[in-house]
């Protein structure tokens, strides 16, 4: 196997994505299939990085900034108040499937702390900062 | 040694590199590392992730060394010899490092090194063992396992009140295994006389023990396979203790017990019966003494007209037999031995036989099983009633009530003010404990109990060359395993101080084992099977006489049993470097008690048993797997604190090679023989 | 006029993208232009619009209209820092190579490869990804390695120039301001270097002589589309202009989520598609890198750095961009000379603490870093002064904490952060950082023992002499520093059950002071968990949300 195809599962597992919003277990075979990868190494990758998920995402994908600046100035606050609102836990889909709330590590928008991501196809990808206990339910209304 | 210049270029122009280990100085090629040039010097440094097939990894770190003139650690598997290097594999800083890993390994490593049975036995029985043998139709096989730590499976499977069974974790299922029908099963199935324990030659030394019962007799045994000369004194007519005279016919043949100690006089042993020696016949005459005197004094109830003559102790009355036909008698006490002498009294054609106990049923420690069949037998229980006096045809009874718990964790049995009640009985038997009789043991220091002082792990008592076990010693009367235990422990003991090796190494229950608790949650998909039913004689049947009222199970029946059995202990127990590891560098791993990581199921790997809980993430499997086999059916799966060991894929492409299993450091890869 | 318009993420984020449509759209039929540029470091103030070099700041939509009449009063912002790696942000715009060639950008080097490391040497350039390891070093080794490898399955004599911008510090963004607002400067600093490690000796050393095949890879965090898209745009223009794609090409890896990554083992697994699992040193990169083949690894700062080297030669290379955040009144990017003090950063350039409040201690480096208190704000910025403290220069996270942030707490968050970055490969930090997560989380929800702070120092001992990388190595740090400065904090937690920050939840009690409260009603209508009844708040209920206390206007709901 070249090494072209093997330094390439990463993309491809990020372009696949892309295109149905989560990798499931069969998807991850095919892409062994496919490529000629051992299905242990795909699994492996696919299960390593945060960014590819193992199950359906929301209409909506809710990426709650955790970096420090967040957590200084109260980014558990934001999130106690997405649980509460949205009847969600981190990483799962809310009924109905409109949202999927994820944390994420850092969002690098530090001086906007407390700060979230939301990304959706019909909105756009938005990034919202500032955020309070009261802004936080205002925002994800609008959606 | 030193090197002059011409060595020097003979050594550069072959690649040779001098390096210090220990204080050592090897002389090696270049391109090795730490590791491999400790290894093949004899020097050991430790690894639990490392394989020649296999690329360096680096997971375990366990093999850390200091280099002299860095302040760092590290890895031997993977630093490569430098000419010059001093190397320390065995400092106390390299020491605490490698402690420190296996202690975080362990603090995530659940499982059960000993299955809870095992470690419950007083005697350390490979329950687990010989269950899976009789399961598998070895039975040959079970009892010469059983038989590593018990000269007397025949009799014990009978008697024995079972703390493995109370261990079993079957009962988070359902009910525990019948393990000590399963022993007596083996032992009665076997195909072949009990093989004579080979004997090891160089017996010059000599033992002298006092006392034939289990303990004595055991002890014997073990030493005698050692190739000592021992001589055992019983004061009794025949040799067998309080498993003859305190157990009734119907409950252990003496026939029996006696081919059990036939086999330990086979092996050369000298039994010398009724012979009432103190402990000055013996001391200095031998290499070596052992006291195995028991307890047959029966305690006082410490009520008026105890001393009455139709008042008998318990074993006194089990021993002697006494003419009580038609009579009425009252047994006071709830535990094994107050059941046995209501049976037998019932045997001995007792017209009517009442059990004084001042607590409840659910708090009598006799065997649930006997209680019932003492029951079936026709005895009549008189629960919270304690005896206040004993006249020549009645005994006078106090009305109890149960209190709060003591400090036994028993509700405790408190008066009913005023409350009595008298009945008519003719004979009395006082089964509520023994004591022993230190008359002619005045040399030895005893408890505040009255028991003779012997150090819990190794038996010796205040006198050089004397150790004392089983009911005369620290807690008093026990059961009969626990004397075997002891004896066997004992006999280790002064095997060493004859080998002149001063004391053994502690026995595997003072070292650290893995241990985890479980909940009925964790078994929650397991079928139900109900415990196999030891046949036995009908009441109205056996009451009449003394034969044995248990039939023994059959082939059928215990290898069902035996089938049921959560094989909880490790596989890998003697294999396991992790815990070979453990117990070298004297780990402590509840300091780390914390989060455990979470494991989800994973899907088989032929011919492989797999416990993902065991996984310590080495990763040699995997790379095993995908380097030397080129399979690659195992892989990493998630990341950080829950990383596991998967197989994926078709498994079609699995070589079936079992080298996975093979070069598992822990038991969370094993063969799977079945 | 020449309209600007801020328009990193941060500045989008604040809603610039919606002002420079409405000022687009205002300017079409006059002669203005309006321009995106990158973040030019004043966060605080965004969105951020420059018309002819003056200032408008905090810009809403409807100022439009006055920017572009020149009717909104223009903000001063003090410029008083000393630029380098942040040369061109906030000013050019970073779609158009023009102005990047304008400022200097990509002028010829007519220099040898080994007079090339001579001026990176002379500048003291040091790795601005934390480490701080001189850049020379890792440039020459890697010239000096030979492409002879046989472990890899490409053939061919190839080396590779790879750009860290897995920028992982959760609280740093210096690498994605400079590659959203100056990717050239890092496209020049890599063309440069793979010039000094791959360009053949004109003499002398054999195995150099013939030079080797170099390519470029960007390693860039998934987290940052923005930057991906403006490094496309700009590698594309590079290539048009003849400075990348014949001799010297790079392509953009995106990475996929993972800390770790930034470990350059770790990247280098990752590029190679497998599991970012740190692999053993030696042998290094330079020597066994990418596929086998030498390799030189570099953080964006550092290749930034590397053009104006070039073009100053003899100066040296002496600042450090830092993203000050946390409790500060003017939070963003500052690029400040290597021995200026904690202080002068703090106040001078950060304007202080926000609120009033007083200055507690800056956090240095993330997870890696370790904390800094006031009482040592006279400490100089460089990488020894500060690695004395207990603390590392790191990537440039500056975090400032206030007497309202708990210490224990913020031991117990980075930890929490390194856990689930740990790769999990080797056991100290796989298990071992997890432990002193345990034992943190503890000590915050007041089930802290005796022995605890002992358990922690020497676990941290040996964590970070038994960890495989440097991830795990560093992850004791913040535990190790708090330790050394608040001890009397983890005291607090363990034997009073106190946090005197009042930021550990579960130590809090709140109550509410019936002689200030009006009866209004509000908190008890709003908790969530229904625990003030009669305005009497029930502990046992009470989540210790803090909701009530946010929204009393008449300060009744106290918290002890």
């Amino acid at each position: 196997m070249s090494c072209e195809c093997r330094e390439n599962l990463i993309e491809i597992l990020q372009k696949t994505q892309e295109e149905s919003g989560w990798l499931s277990r069969e998807t991850l075979e095919k892409i062994a299939g496919e490529t000629g990868i051992k299905p242990a190494k795909v699994i492996g990758v696919a299960t390593f990085y945060a960014q590819f998920r193992d199950k359906p995402v929301g209409k909506n994908l809710i990426l709650l900034c955790q970096g420090t600046a967040c957590h200084v100035n109260g980014s558990a606050e934001i999130e106690a108040a997405i649980r509460e609102h949205l009847k969600v836990e981190e990483g799962e889909i809310t009924e109905g499937g409109k949202f999927t709330y994820s944390n994420v590590a850092c969002l690098g928008c530090c001086s906007l702390a407390p700060a979230m991501m939301i990304i959706s196809k019909e909105k756009g990808d938005k990034t919202y900062g500032k955020l309070t206990r009261e802004s936080v339910v205002k925002i994800l209304d609008e959606y | 040694m030193t090197i002059d210049n011409v060595q020097l270029t003979i050594m550069k122009a072959r690649k040779q590199v001098k390096i210090n280990i220990n204080n050592q100085e090897i002389l090696t090629e270049q391109g090795k590392t730490i590791l491999q040039i400790a290894q093949e010097a004899g020097i050991e440094i430790p690894t639990l992730c490392h394989d020649e097939r296999v690329e360096i990894f680096g997971s375990c770190g366990i093999c850390t060394v200091e280099i002299a003139g860095s302040p760092r650690l590290f890895r031997a598997c993977s630093t490569f010899a430098a000419d010059g290097m001093v190397i320390n594999t065995d400092s106390e800083r390299v020491h605490r490092n490698r402690k420190s890993v296996l202690e975080l390994l362990l603090s995530d490593h659940t499982g059960d090194c000993k299955a809870p049975c095992v470690l419950a036995c007083p005697a350390e029985t490979d329950c687990q063992g010989y269950v899976k043998l009789i399961a598998d139709g070895d039975f040959d096989g079970a009892r010469e396992l059983i038989m590593q730590t018990n000269p007397f499976p025949a009799s014990i499977g009978r008697v024995c009140p079972h703390p493995c069974e109370e261990a079993c974790r079957r009962e988070l299922v359902e009910e525990s295994i019948a393990i000590a029908s399963l022993k007596y099963f083996a032992v009665e199935n076997s195909t072949t006389p009990p093989p004579m324990a080979a004997l090891l030659q160089g017996g010059e030394l000599r033992v002298g023990i006092i006392g034939g019962g289990p303990g004595g007799l055991t002890a014997a045994y073990f030493l005698r396979r050692k190739g000592h000369d021992v001589t055992v004194y019983d004061a009794m007519p025949e040799p067998g203790g309080m498993l003859r005279y305190g157990i009734p016919e119907y409950r252990l043949p003496k026939a029996v017990l006696q081919k059990e100690i036939d086999m330990i006089k086979n092996m050369g042993v000298e039994i010398k019966s009724n012979a009432n020696v103190i402990l000055s016949d013996v001391h200095g005459k031998y290499d070596a003494v052992i006291i195995a005197v028991g307890a047959w004094v029966s305690a006082s109830m410490r009520c008026k007209g105890e001393e009455l003559p139709h008042v008998f102790g318990g074993i006194d009355f089990l021993r002697e037999q006494p003419e009580i036909r038609g009579k009425t008698v009252a047994v006071v006490g709830g535990g094994n031995t107050a059941m046995d002498a209501c049976r037998t009294a019932v045997r001995l054609g007792a017209e009517r036989v009442y059990n004084i106990y001042r607590r409840t049923r659910a708090e009598m420690p006799a065997e649930k099983q006997e209680i019932a069949e003492a029951e079936e037998e026709g005895v009549i229980f008189k629960f919270l009633t304690n005896p206040l006096e004993i006249s020549e045809k009645s005994i006078k009874l106090q009305i109890m009530q149960l209190g709060e718990p003591d400090a036994s964790g028993r509700r405790a049995p408190v008066a009913v003010g005023g409350a009595e009640e008298i009945l008519d009985v003719d004979i009395v038997i006082s089964a509520i404990g023994q004591k022993l009789n230190p008359s002619g043991l005045e040399a030895l220091e005893l408890t505040k109990w009255g028991t003779i002082k012997a150090d819990p792990d190794t038996f010796c008592t205040n006198l050089q060359g004397v150790y004392a076990i089983g009911d005369a010693v620290n807690d008093g009367a026990g059961i009969a395993i626990t004397a075997i235990g002891q004896a066997r422990k004992a006999a280790e003991t002064v095997h060493a101080f004859l080998a002149g090796r001063g004391v053994p190494d502690a026995p595997f229950n003072s070292r650290y084992l893995a241990k985890t608790e479980k909940t009925s949650e964790d078994f929650a998909d397991r079928e139900k099977q109900l415990r196999a039913k030891m046949p036995h004689r009908c009441a109205n049947e056996r009451r009449g006489d003394f034969k044995e009222v248990n039939l023994g199970l059959t082939r059928e029946q215990a290898q069902k049993e035996a089938a049921r059995c959560l094989d909880c202990g490790c596989a890998d127990f003697h294999e396991c470097k992790l815990i070979r590891y453990a117990n070298q560098y004297d780990v402590r791993p509840e300091k780390y008690e914390g989060l455990i990581s979470k494991k989800t199921k994973n899907s088989p790997i032929p011919n492989v048993a797999q416990s993902p809980d065991k996984c310590i993430l080495c990763g040699l499997c995997v790379r095993l797997c995908e380097e030397e086999i080129k399979a690659g059916v195992l892989g990493f799966v998630g990341r950080g604190f829950d990383t596991q060991v998967k197989p994926a894929g078709d498994l079609n492409v699995c070589e079936n090679c079992g080298k996975c299993a093979e070069v598992c450091p822990t038991g969370a890869l094993i063969i799977n023989n079945e | 006029m020449n309209i600007k318009v801020g328009m990193g993420s941060c500045g989008i984020a604040a809603g610039a993208g919606e002002i420079f449509d409405l000022l687009v759209k205002r300017a079409k039929n006059t002669d203005s232009g309006v321009t995106p540029v990158g973040c030019n470091g004043m966060c605080y103030l965004e969105p951020i619009v420059e018309v002819d070099g003056k200032m408008y700041t905090q810009v809403s939509e409807a100022d439009v209209d006055d920017i572009l009449s020149g009717i909104k009063p223009l903000h001063e912002a003090e410029q008083n820092q000393n630029r380098i790696a942040l040369r061109n942000c906030g000013i050019i715009n970073p779609e158009n190579i023009d102005e990047y060639i304008e400022k200097g950008g990509y002028q010829p080097l007519n220099l040898t490869p080994e007079e090339v490391i001579e001026k990176v040497k002379a500048s003291g350039l040091a790795g601005r990804g934390g480490a701080g390891f001189p850049t020379w070093f890792k440039w020459d080794a890697c010239r000096k390695a030979t492409c002879s490898s046989t472990a890899s399955p490409c053939s061919d004599n190839k080396k590779y120039v790879i750009c860290n911008a897995d920028e992982g510090d959760p609280g740093a963004f210096m690498d994605r301001a400079i590659l959203e607002g100056d990717p050239h400067s890092v496209l020049e600093g890599m063309l440069i270097c793979a010039h000094a490690i791959g360009r053949g000796a004109p003499s002398g050393n054999s195995s150099l002589r013939d030079g080797a095949l170099v390519e470029g890879i960007i390693y860039v965090r998934a987290e940052y589309p923005l930057v991906i898209k403006r490094l496309e745009i700009a590698i594309i223009q590079a290539r048009e202009r003849g400075f990348l794609g014949n001799q010297f090409d790079i392509k953009i890896k995106a990475g996929a989520g993972a800390f770790v990554c930034g470990e350059e083992t770790a990247l280098i697994a990752s590029l190679e598609g497998e599991r970012g699992m740190p692999r053993l040193k030696p042998p290094f990169p330079a020597e066994k890198g990418f596929w086998g083949k030498p390799s030189n690894i570099n953080n964006v700062e550092t290749f930034a750095n590397v053009p104006w080297i070039m073009q100053n030669s003899g100066k040296a290379a002496n600042t450090k961009v830092f993203a000050l955040t946390g409790k500060i009144a003017k939070g963003g990017l500052v690029e400040v000379p290597m021995g200026c003090t904690i202080k002068d950063v703090v106040f001078n350039i950060g304007g202080g603490i926000q609120g009033g409040k007083n200055f507690k201690a800056v956090q240095l480096g993330g997870p890696s870093g370790g904390c800094i208190p006031a009482s040592l704000q006279d400490t100089k910025i460089d990488y020894k002064s500060l690695a004395e403290t207990g603390a590392i220069m790191g990537s440039g996270g500056m975090v400032v904490m206030d007497e309202s942030s708990c210490m224990v707490d913020m031991a117990r968050y980075f930890l929490d952060f390194t856990c689930k970055e740990s790769c999990g490969k080797c056991a100290h930090c796989r298990v071992g950082n997890r432990r002193l997560l345990d034992i943190l989380e503890r000590i915050c929800n007041g089930s802290g023992k005796d022995g605890d702070i002992e358990l922690l120092e020497e676990l941290s001992e040996e964590i970070k002499a038994g960890s495989l990388c440097a991830l795990g190595q560093t992850a004791p740090n913040p535990v190790l520093t708090t330790l050394r400065y608040f001890k009397n904090e983890y005291e607090d937690h363990i034997k009073n059950k106190k946090c005197t920050a009042k930021s550990c939840k579960k130590l809090l009690t709140y109550s509410i002071d019936l002689n200030k409260c009006k009866k209004c009603n509000l908190c008890v209508k709003k908790c969530a968990a229904n625990a003030i009844t009669d305005f009497v708040i029930n502990d046992e209920k009470c989540t210790k949300c803090g909701f009530c206390e946010s929204l009393c206007k008449f300060e009744a709901v106290t918290v002890n």
